[in-house]
């Protein structure tokens, strides 16, 4: 299912989560192919994850999908080392979690990683900028350089001048900028976000999420994030993980889940996703391949979503010129691709 | 057509298990009429036989005599107890010391800036007016001896409560050992501490000291715990993410969330302890509650009350400082805080340089003989009114003769022993199961072995007619209370005010109208008890969800009925926390009366700490009144779980 590129700063190969006191058994009844209720039933014990395999690259955004009960949030703290595995390995920036003593585990936490949380965990005792500075502290660095830093990153998220407040004083969505703003502090190389966004009305939601992506553009860290969104999902991920039961279900990127669904359960997501919106028209082009290209041919950009080159498709027969940032045509985007893509999504 | 099925099936699980309740109450109580009628008719059986008293008393009085005389050379004292001895002395010396050195006129601005932080401005004047009060009255000296004692008590419950309380929630075995512990420990009478290091130690302040950190110390360690285990996990998390060692964790994190909650038991433990070393008095230790015992024991009814005043006044001003000093927030008044507490700290030090240690004698007014004047009037006048039959007197006499001498006689003598031991095991039975059955039954043995059969129905005839008497006012005012919002807010701060007083210093008013006797223990026992009795009632009611009071009206239910058939029996079990509590509250009183005549058990403890060769019957007694608590505490707690409605499936 995965290659292990030589890039990957997070592998994760072969993890089971077993709770309860039989995680032997509960792991041959899952192989055998039980269901969860049937193990619990069987053993009372639960199995959370069971055998996740997959890598991310540096820079990436990886996003894990699932309803809940689906087992991500074990998942993502199988792979921060929060919650221990019951088997299988973890491997982040070349540094083997699962073997790791407590030592190399806590300066790994301190100087590689982040997480940011479902309900903020904000400290409500600490101010706004105490919080951000956490990281810091822990660290030992004084009190002056942590604090500055701190306001450095408020006024990155858009918090500037809230330091002197108390997380319970500001919206939930300051407060996430907030949970943000503490993980950026410790500048990590790979950040875990563990439904950051689920607890926000949605239109702070998309704001956050617009924010998210602005930023990743400029910091270029490893994102693993877990959503039981799935347009969340298609719009942050350079690659997306579908969960299930424990397992994983497909992994792919956006256009494969949603062009090629590896089974109904995939499929019952993408039937309701926004593709149009979605999609862009670099991941529907077709290879230039010497086309003559005619200059009457409308021209959008590789970032265009369908949505907006579908005017130019409508009613013509000729295909849509798509263009890199520099204007040089690097692909044609035909009406039949994009209206097979949209028909064999409805119902 | 299943879910009909369905509903009947529930139906009838739920009016069988009804029957078989009912049942088994039935069963109960047919066994215990049985048993007594058996016995009764059958044999000659009474009191329980004087010939199986096993005899504790003097061998305790002759460890008493070998403990005396080891004192300076036994390795027990030289080595552990008296180390021990002489540093708590030291200690509380040193802070006597240090609080005299300061003159007086600093500690009404003192006590007035600290109340207007945490409380503001009302309850700042009020501390500074009530703080010269005590000065006024002549009490600065006692008052200084009593706020030691506390001082350095409260201080090593912290030292002692904050770790344990975090051992606790650390470790799952240290728990299972301190909650039980910490359980048995509240549930028994304070005074009941005194006993034991009065056998150890003699009579003093070190006793005093430490049976106050033991009676004291359960609310800080079980808060502590408590405060720790709810901090929320993701914040737990999300400084574990960070690299944070389990100690900064602890440091930065879990224990700053847990502060609320380890305040509020420090100021538990403050109260607690301040109702302790009141009490302590009687081995000793001094202060106000001195004032108040040898006022009290030669009927200076004015001179107790004082004395009361001036303990009130402290208990109120601690109570007030500590409650609020987790919340406080000066607003607008910080900066003038902050000079006037500048202003306060120089005229201290400076003062204390010069030397104005003494409260002024000059300033001195007494108002004993206007109390003891309102006592004779009372005494005079209230007694029989005009001869009429009415008065303190007539009713006192009402009371003893038609209830608590005749219940007395019933338990002790007229119902054969055996049947009693039989109807505890019964009820333990009912309640339970077998091991509460037997652990009654060996509890009820013990007192009997112990020679304390007869006092021990005494105090038990007290504390059922008390009970009865609190249930009979507090229980309907309760009612009142959780169906009137007014009524419950002008009620709070009175009851607040009687769960603060320190419960020896109740008896002052008492005796003032009833003189000596088992009423007076009795009276003090209710109004000590009302507030709980008031509270869990309210509390219960309060607690039955709005839809059932909808669900009820719906049906058209009168009030009376949505009452009796709908809001009691959902709230029996807090009812039967609210008996649990008021037992223990009241018990605990009646042992405390024992020192104003009110017989039983407390008159022989009471003994036990005031002469050193009645030590061992003293000691039998406290034994007797542990059981008796535990006895009543565990059938109580039984019953309550007994009404509990059955759990969700």
């Amino acid at each position: 299912m995965d290659t292990a590129s030589e890039t990957a700063q997070v592998r994760v190969e072969g993890v089971w989560k077993v709770f309860g006191r039989k995680p032997g058994e509960a792991r041959e009844m899952a192989e055998a192919g039980a269901t969860r209720e049937e193990i619990q039933t069987a053993t009372g014990s639960v199995v959370a994850v069971r055998d996740v395999t997959f890598h991310v690259d540096a820079g990436e955004t990886f996003v894990v999908m699932g309803l809940s009960g689906s087992g991500k949030s074990t998942l993502i703290r199988c792979v921060s080392h929060l919650v221990a595995p019951t088997e299988g390995r973890v491997e982040l920036c070349g540094t083997e979690l699962t073997r790791a003593d407590h030592a190399t585990l806590r300066n790994l936490r301190r100087q590689k990683m982040a997480m940011v949380f479902q309900h903020f965990g904000l400290f409500p005792h600490r101010k706004v900028v105490d919080n951000v500075a956490y990281g810091l502290e822990v660290q030992g660095v004084d009190r002056q350089d942590r604090q500055d830093r701190a306001r450095e990153l408020l006024d990155t998220v858009g918090l500037e001048g809230w330091g002197d407040h108390y997380p319970q004083q500001l919206s939930g969505g300051m407060q996430q900028r907030v949970g943000l703003a503490r993980a950026l502090a410790v500048d990590p190389e790979v950040l875990f976000f563990d439904e950051p966004f689920s607890a926000l009305d949605p239109l702070i939601r998309r704001d956050m999420q617009d924010e998210l992506i602005d930023l990743q553009m400029k910091l270029q860290r490893t994102l693993v994030f877990i959503t039981h969104d799935f347009a969340e999902a298609l719009k942050l991920a350079d690659r997306i993980a579908i969960m299930n039961d424990g397992a994983f279900v497909q992994v792919g990127t956006p256009v494969e889940i949603l062009t090629s669904p590896a089974d109904d359960y995939v499929r019952a997501f993408t039937q309701d996703a926004p593709v149009a919106k979605v999609l862009q028209a670099c991941s529907l082009m077709r290879p230039l391949d010497g086309t003559d290209i005619d200059p009457g041919w409308p021209q959008v950009s590789s970032t265009t979503p369908l949505e907006t080159a579908l005017p130019h498709l409508l009613g013509s027969t000729s295909p849509v010129v798509v263009c890199d940032e520099d204007s040089t045509p690097v692909g044609l985007l035909h009406g039949d691709d994009v209206a097979g893509v949209i028909s064999e999504n409805r119902p | 057509m299943t879910v009909v099925e369905e509903a009947r099936r529930t139906a009838n699980g739920l009016r069988t298990a009804s029957d078989s309740r009912l049942a088994r109450f039935i069963l109960a109580i047919g066994t215990i009429v049985v048993l007594i009628l058996v016995f009764r008719l059958s044999t000659n059986f009474g009191v329980f036989p004087e010939s199986w008293d096993v005899g504790l008393a003097d061998p305790i009085d002759r460890a008493r005599r070998w403990l005396i005389s080891n004192q300076t050379s036994h390795w027990l004292y030289t080595v552990f107890l008296n180390p021990i001895t002489d540093a708590i002395d030291w200690g509380i010396r040193r802070l006597e010391s240090i609080l005299k050195w300061f003159p007086w006129y600093s500690y009404p601005p003192i006590t007035g800036v600290g109340l207007w932080w945490t409380r503001g401005r009302v309850a700042g004047v009020l501390g500074l007016a009530s703080v010269s009060l005590i000065g006024i009255i002549d009490l600065w000296e006692e008052s200084f001896a009593t706020l030691a004692l506390m001082g350095v008590s409260v201080l090593i419950s912290m030292i002692i409560g904050i770790p344990l309380g975090i051992a606790a929630w650390r470790s799952d075995a240290v728990a299972k050992v301190v909650r039980p512990t910490l359980d048995a420990m509240q549930t028994m009478p304070g005074f009941v501490y005194l006993i034991p290091f009065v056998l150890l130690f003699g009579v003093g302040r070190v006793p005093a000291l430490i049976s106050t950190v033991i009676f004291a110390l359960a609310p800080v360690v079980r808060l502590t715990e408590v405060g720790l285990r709810t901090v929320p996990q993701v914040t737990v998390e999300a400084s574990e993410m960070f690299g944070a060692t389990e100690r900064q964790t602890l440091r930065l994190v879990r224990l700053p969330q847990a502060r609320p909650a380890i305040f509020a038991g420090m100021n538990q433990t403050t109260m607690l302890a301040m109702s302790m070393v009141v009490i302590a008095a009687f081995i000793g230790a001094g202060g106000l509650g001195q004032v108040v015992l040898r006022a009290m024991q030669s009927i200076e009814v004015g001179k107790a009350s004082e004395a009361g005043i001036a303990i009130v006044i402290m208990a109120i001003i601690l109570d007030r400082f500590s409650t609020g000093i987790a919340t406080a927030d000066p607003g607008h008044d910080a900066l003038a805080l902050r000079w006037l507490a500048v202003a306060v700290t120089v005229v201290a030090v400076v003062g204390g340089l010069l030397g104005h240690n003494e409260f002024p004698e000059s300033l001195n007014w007494q108002f004993a003989p206007y109390v003891d004047d309102a006592t004779d009037w009372a005494r005079y006048n209230l007694y029989d009114i005009g001869g009429s039959g009415i008065g303190t007197g007539p009713f006192s006499d009402f009371v003893t003769l038609r209830f608590v001498t005749p219940l007395r006689e019933l338990l002790s003598s007229d119902i054969p022993w055996p049947a009693m031991i039989g109807i505890g095991v019964v009820l333990g039975l009912w309640a339970r199961g077998i091991r509460l059955a037997v652990g009654i039954g060996a509890a009820l043995f013990a007192i009997g072995f112990l020679g304390m059969w007869a006092l021990s129905m005494d105090t038990l005839a007290q504390t059922i007619v008390a009970v009865a008497i609190t249930l009979i006012i507090g229980v309907p005012v309760g009612i009142m209370t959780s169906h009137n919002d007014l009524l419950r807010t002008a009620l709070k701060p009175v009851l607040d005010f009687f769960q603060t007083i320190p419960s020896f210093v109740l008896l002052v008013p008492v005796i003032t109208l009833f003189h000596v006797g088992r009423i007076p223990g009795i009276i003090a026992s209710v109004i000590y008890a009302l507030p709980a009795a008031v509270h869990y009632t309210d509390l219960g009611l309060r607690r039955v969800p709005a839809e059932v009071h909808e669900a009820a009206e719906s049906f058209g239910a009168t009030r009376g009925q949505r009452l009796r058939r709908v809001e009691m029996p959902l709230a029996a079990p807090e009812l039967m926390v609210a008996v649990n509590q008021v037992i223990m509250l009241i018990l605990a009183m009646v042992v405390i009366a024992g020192l104003v005549g009110g017989g039983g058990l407390g008159l022989e403890a009471v003994r036990g700490l005031r002469r050193s060769d009645a030590v061992g019957r003293g000691f039998e007694a406290g034994i007797a009144i542990v059981l008796l608590a535990s006895i009543l505490d565990r059938l109580t707690r039984a019953i309550a779980d007994r009404l509990r409605p059955p759990a969700a499936v």
